[in-house]
């Protein structure tokens, strides 16, 4: 549950919320359980019927944003790392206190790159899954969670620079693969 | 795009670029991997431009050690399935 619980929170961003769809997800599962199929993945099948409780919850659809240039925001990443690299900050990520700021960075990514980033980075879904659970196309999945992840490390850039970081790798090469 | 950080780049390392997440997600051909891993080993600069985002991609990872459900979620889902039926 703990599982489904956090996919639900990802989703309504409140605990509340989320308890509320937690509990019609399981609800569901329960009385169509024999829609089951025996040795396929039940959490998947779980995290497809929370999402679409969510979807349910809600009185109005969320604004939905596709991408067209899935490449930009691939070459979006090498320039995230050209300005790490730049300002010294190549060893932001693996800091163990970047934890807090990566949360809220992801929190606060726009849909649907968050639900996206979210299903296959942290819940460990693979494309395949998480398209099946959100009802779109691998091709899809891979320009949300390619924007997504740009997006967050645009803004842990941003807080490194906010808090002044400290510069703890000199930048010797100053190019970018 | 205007204002790019990025120099012109060799064709090995422009797929690196472009392909990085596609390659730590295991999303590439087998040959395509074996290409860029050919290159990532003698490549210094690729080499560490692949760990910066291998190193995001664990950063972000560590999320779903974040708490889970509540004990009262726990009794309150187990009680609407006793409502339904459910017996356990």
């Amino acid at each position: 549950m703990d599982d489904v619980y956090r996919f639900a929170l990802s989703l309504t961003r409140d605990p509340s919320d989320a308890d509320d769809v937690v509990q019609e997800t399981y609800l569901r599962a329960y009385r169509s359980w024999h829609t089951f199929a025996p040795g396929s993945d039940c959490r998947r099948w779980l995290f497809t019927i929370c999402r679409n409780a969510f979807l349910r919850s809600l009185e109005r659809e969320h604004p939905t944003v596709e991408l067209d240039d899935v490449e930009r925001d691939v070459i979006g990443a090498g320039e995230v790392y050209a300005a790490a690299l730049e300002e010294g900050y190549t060893g932001l990520f693996a800091r163990a206190d970047v934890g807090p700021a990566i949360d809220r960075a992801v929190r606060e990514l726009p849909e649907p790159f968050r639900t996206t980033l979210l299903l296959v980075d942290v819940q460990d879904q693979s494309y395949e899954s998480a398209a099946a659970i959100l009802g779109v196309p691998i091709g899809t999945i891979r320009s949300r969670l390619f924007r997504g992840r740009r997006l967050v490390q645009e803004r842990l850039l941003e807080h490194a620079r906010d808090l002044g970081l400290a510069r703890r790798e000199s930048p010797e090469a100053r190019e970018t693969p | 795009m205007s204002g790019s950080k990025i120099p012109p780049l060799p064709p090995e390392c422009l797929e690196v670029l472009k392909h990085v997440w596609d390659y730590l997600d295991d999303q590439l051909t087998d040959e395509t991997t074996a290409r860029l891993r050919a290159h990532l080993d003698k490549c210094q600069q690729c080499f560490q431009y692949t760990s910066f985002q291998k190193n995001f991609l664990e950063a972000v990872g560590t999320l779903q050690l974040r708490p889970g459900a509540s004990p009262e979620l726990r009794d309150k889902v187990l009680g609407s399935l006793r409502q339904e039926g459910f017996a356990r």
